[in-house]
Formats: structure tokens, sequence, C-alpha cells
């Protein structure tokens, strides 16, 4: 049996796939399988995949009708041998280190049931963007993870088998296997299975430190999505907030105040003045605490968003790069 | 065989519930008394406690990082005498929902457990989480799973239609999940159905606000006698966050009443026939739940898994006492 199992939820990304899993497989520590669940593509990507698979013994393939990212996580769950899981979207890749870096944490920490690192962020052409993911690792509360959501993409965390089973369900007309993720969600997927994990379950969170998950953004369709992305998140806070309303009662308005100012950067990057100005509005109307918490980023947002709509998107864009190349390279 | 050993139980929190009818058990079963003589001592919380005689003392105290050093006077008064704890309280799912800071909270709870000679989890669910979190030495821990008389449960007359009647009975807090009840039961449109809460506690004007509108719900106040709310009703409902280990469940179980039961903590080893485990605590699984039960017929074996629950819960006291009792040795010069 493997360490570590890697799963790897593919959906039509002949594209990015191999990068993808060159990535994994250059991975240090060396005792994991790799567990690719083609979601029903219509593309070459299950080739790939095999094509991989003849390379590197460790690497299987599992085929299933679509049932989207949340239920190719789940199937690539019940498929997995290994006693750690890690998960690795199909656009995303993995620092050479990553694996060994959270393997020698779950032997260290034995109340740790989900480490996680931070991410660099990567455009389509596999260039980093300058901007990063440094979460907060240590001491982490569901509020930290309902307001910041510092385990962050759903290509930076690990669980421990036994944690993953501790947040498992079978709802009833599911035949096949236990649900981790839940496949009702197709936008706040992760955030909804790490705050679950954060509320239902009594393991640690912890983050390592390095920046060793570099997460793709999309630059197409940020904008469109997100009223929906919005949507989502207000549909996981309905669906969990029967766990606990004392800690929503506590921490929602914050954390809304919080997802509002997450997706008005988004819009900003997106060149949306219009949506990013309504957004920060709604959001300091909401709660002051992203204000009070994190000012310097509360306030740039909130200048960025005007800038964009008082200058339009020609001399924004020389200010963030000349703003940009102000800031350390990144290797 | 000389007198039997008096064994001293010792608690500071007295409002009625299941751990006062447990201790009440206690002291009152003869299967118990057999082996041993229980009694049961008050002591007020938060102040010292008192220096007291008894070949074995238990603890069904609330461990706090206010109350330890309390705890720790007391093993040093009491060295020579053996130490039990009965954890109540603390499980899995309570320390999920309620202890953002978990290292420090397992810090008190080692510090505390380890001041005992036995620990004893209420539940197999607890035990496992003792073990897994290293707050108890294996060699240490027993579990021995809470009993009440069930005869005069055992004696209630069995229902053999769909049921109708659902009853929900525990202290009206955050802790028992009426809330969510309520909403899901809101959530099911069958007029012909009815939602009796029993019990008393800080949410009921709030439930009672959410509850507004619909009059098959009504709220009956705390009852002296569960065998009496537990005869008024069909079907059992506990959408518990955290239960160390659920005496309704049971009881209700001696009944031969169906029920829904949150999947947590020690209410999980509670699902049998005829019982239903609901995994989340969301309004739609517990509005489903209360469908399905409403046209589902009571299963004839629900009481079977407890028939003998009394005779088990007697035989593990009186094992835990018979290892822990002092020893008369003889002295070889």
């Amino acid at each position: 049996m493997p360490k570590a199992s890697i799963v790897v939820p593919a959906f039509n990304s002949t594209q990015t796939l191999p990068e993808t899993l060159a990535s994994l497989s250059a991975q240090s520590f060396d005792d994991f399988e790799i567990v690719v669940i083609d979601d029903g593509s219509t593309d070459e990507t299950a080739q790939i995949a095999e094509d991989h698979a003849g390379r590197d013994p460790r690497i299987r393939v599992v085929r299933q009708p679509n049932r989207g990212l949340a239920g190719a996580r789940n199937s690539g769950i019940a498929a997995a041998n290994g006693e750690i899981i890690g998960f690795c979207d199909s656009d995303d890749l993995w620092h050479p280190s990553k694996l060994a870096t959270h393997m020698d944490h779950f032997d260290t920490a034995p109340q740790v049931g989900l480490s996680y690192s931070g991410s660099v962020l990567i455009d389509e052409h596999s260039i980093q963007t300058g901007h990063t993911q440094s979460p907060r690792l240590q001491n982490i509360t569901a509020a930290h993870v309902f307001k910041r959501n510092p385990i962050g993409n759903g290509s930076a965390p690990m669980f421990r088998r036994a944690a993953l089973r501790a947040l498992a369900w079978c709802p009833k007309h599911e035949m096949q296997r236990d649900w981790v993720f839940d496949e009702t969600f197709r936008q706040s997927e992760d955030i909804e299975c790490w705050l679950r994990f954060a509320l239902k379950t009594d393991w640690q969170i912890q983050g390592v430190s390095g920046l060793l998950t570099s997460y793709r953004l999309n630059a197409q369709g940020l904008s469109a999505n997100i009223a929906r992305q919005l949507e989502t998140w207000e549909r996981m806070v309905a669906k969990l907030r029967p766990l606990s309303p004392e800690f929503f009662k506590r921490h929602e308005s914050a954390a809304r105040a919080y997802q509002l100012r997450y997706l008005a950067r988004r819009a900003v990057h997106s060149q949306d003045a219009d949506t990013a100005r309504n957004l920060v509005r709604r959001s300091m109307q909401i709660s002051r605490a992203p204000l009070i918490e994190e000012p310097m980023k509360t306030l740039t947002t909130w200048a960025a968003a005007q800038a964009l709509a008082r200058f339009g998107d020609v001399s924004f864009r020389n200010a963030q790069s000349a703003l940009l190349s102000l800031k350390p390279k990144q290797s | 065989m000389t007198h039997p050993p008096v064994i001293l139980h010792i608690v500071d929190d007295t409002t009625p519930g299941g751990v006062m009818r447990v201790l009440d058990h206690l002291a009152s079963c003869p299967l118990i008394g057999q082996t041993a003589r229980h009694i049961c001592q008050s002591v007020p919380r938060g102040r010292a406690l008192p220096g007291v005689q008894a070949d074995i003392i238990v603890s069904h105290l609330s461990v706090s990082w206010r109350s330890l050093p309390g705890l720790i006077s007391f093993r040093a008064r009491h060295a020579g005498t053996p130490l039990i704890h009965v954890e109540h309280s603390y499980t899995e799912a309570f320390t999920a929902l309620n202890v953002p800071s978990r290292a420090r909270f397992y810090t008190l709870l080692r510090t505390a457990y380890a001041l005992f000679d036995r620990v004893v989890a209420v539940s197999g669910a607890q035990a496992d989480w003792l073990l897994a979190r290293a707050l108890v030495r294996k060699a240490s821990l027993r579990t021995i799973r809470s009993c009440v008389n069930l005869d005069t449960f055992r004696a209630l007359p069995r229902q053999t239609g769909h049921p109708n009647r659902f009853g929900a009975i525990g202290r009206l807090d955050h802790q028992k999940g009426f809330d969510l009840l309520v909403a899901a039961f809101k959530a099911v449109p069958d007029v012909s159905l009815r939602l009796d809460i029993f019990g008393d506690g800080p949410d009921l004007s709030s439930l009672q606000t959410q509850a507004a509108g619909d009059a098959r719900i009504r709220f009956r106040g705390h009852t002296t006698s569960p065998e009496a709310a537990i005869g008024s009703v069909d079907a059992i409902l506990m959408p518990s966050r955290w239960e160390a280990f659920g005496l309704v469940a049971l009881e209700a179980r001696a009944a031969g009443i169906p029920q829904a039961l949150a999947k947590v903590d020690g209410l999980q080893e509670q699902i049998h026939d005829g019982t239903l485990a609901v995994s989340g605590h969301t309004i739609a699984e517990w509005s489903d739940a209360i469908q399905h039960l409403a046209k589902t017929p009571p299963h004839p074996d629900i009481a079977n898994s407890c028939a003998t629950a009394e005779q088990v819960f007697a035989n593990a006291w009186a094992s835990l006492i018979e290892e822990l009792r002092p020893q008369k040795v003889m002295q070889v010069a």
C-alpha cells in the first residue's frame, strides 16, 4: 500500500493535465499513488492520463460519467489506498517538495488531520502572476476558515484518511460510495468542505510554510461568475448554519464582508469597475471587520475599485504593472 | 466476605437530567447493591471540594481550568483512595463545535484525567475519542454505557400504527438541536403530525417564536416522568449537536419506540433495528427523517438490543470496583 494518494479530478483538461501529472511524478517523496479520475471527459484527457500511467506505474486512471469536481474527488477518495490523501486539480501544479513536507508534518503532528500550504498563482501559460496565497498557518479555528479560508484552493490541502472518514456521509440516493465533498455544489465546494471539517471534527487544521501549490487562475469568465459565486457561498452558509447557529450568528457578517471583498478583488482583476465598486461598498456596509483586522488589504481593494472606475482600465493597468514591478520577483 | 465497599459519587451539577438519573440508579439498583454500597454527595461548583471518606470515590464533576486546582488538592487529600472520573460532557462533537483552542483544551483534559486511577467513558465513541486524542491511557480507560431502570419503559403499551405523534425530550438549549428540529418539522407538510417538545431551558422563548404559527408544535415543559413523556408519543427525535451517551434514546428503545438519531458521539452507537441515523444537521435531512418515520410502522424488535442493559451496567461497575478495591496485603517481615 502506498503511504499517500494524490487524487487528480480531470475533465477535458488535455492542455494542462500533462504538466500537472509531471509535477506529481516529480515529487521527492516517492511512496505514493496518483488516482486520476477522468470525469466523463469528451476529449483526449483519459488517453493522456493512460499514457502517463504507462510511464509511471504509480498512476491509476478511473473513468466515470461526469459528476463534477466534488463527485470526481469523492470517487478519488473511494479509490485511494493511502493513509494520507491529497488533491491536485488537473490544471494546478505541486512543488516537488510538497508531498514530502506534508508527510513530515503528519508524522510529527498526530493531532493534525488537515495540512495545507500556501500557493503561487499562475496564468494559463503557467507563468507566475506575482500574486500568492500566503495564509496564516497556526492556531486555525473554524472562524478563520469561515472568514479567511487559509486552506485556500482545492489543490492545497492533504488529509488523514481517518479525518476524511469522520466527514463522510452517504446520501440516500447514492448507491456507489460515500460523499466527503457535497456534490450538490458546483462552486464553493471547497470552502463548504473545509468549514464542515472545522465544525464537525476535532482534528486540527494546520499549515506548513512554503508556497507549495501553483494554482491556475482562469482569466475567462471571472466576472460573469461573481454573482453565481456569491449565490453558492450563501447556499453554503444556509446549509451549514443549523449545525451551529451561534457560530454563524457570531461570524457570518464578517465572513460575508470578507467574501464580498474577495469577489471585489476578482472583479478588479477582470477590469469590471461597476461590479468591483458595488461589492466593495456592500462589503463595508455589512461589517467593519475586514477594515479593522486587515486595514491595508481592505483599503487597497477599495482604492483599486475606485481607481478602476475613475480612470478606466488602461491607466489602471499601467498603475498595476508599475506597482507589481516594485515587488521583489518570486523565484 | 466482609462488608460491601462504600463507593461515594460526587457531583457538582444536580440539574435534573441524565446524569442525576444515572446516579439515582446507581444508588438504588438492587443488582448494583449486591456488590457495593453506592452513595451520592453533591458538592457546590466552584468551591473547594470537601474531604470525604469512602473505599472508592467517583467524580461526576465538570472539568475546567477553574476546577483543576480543586481537583489536584482533592487528589492530594485522598492519596490512598482509588479515584474514578466519569466523563459525562466532553466528546469529539462537543470539541469540534465549542473549543476554538483545542491544544489547550486537551492539555486541561490530560492533566485532569491523570489525577484519576480510572476514567470511565459513557459510550464507545467517547472512549475512542479519548484514546485517539491521547487524553487517557488505554490501561486507565473503561467504557460503561449509562443506564437507568428501564422496567417502566418496557411496560409501556406498544404502538403498532404509523407514528404521527413525535416527541423531543431534553434541556432546551443549543446542544439538543431543537431549533433545527422545529425548522425541519415546519417544513413537513403533513397536517396530521404532531411534535411535542418536553423540557425547559434558556432557548424556550426563541423556540416558541420559531414555532409560532404552527399549531402542530407544542411545548410541554419539563417533565419529572420521562416514562409519561415517552408513553405519550409514537416516535422520538434526537437531533443533538453532541451527546456523550443519550439516555433518552436508550429509554425510548426500551419502550419499543422508533427514533431518528443524529449520527454523533454516543448516539451513533445506539442505532439499532428500528432506529434511523441522520448523518447531518441540515433541515432537509431532518424533514426527510420525520417523513420517513411517519410512513414506517415500528420495527417489532426495537427493544431487543437493551434487554439486559441494567445487568451489563451492574456487571461493569462491579468489575471496575473489584479491580480498584484496596486489597488486604499480607505483610511479610
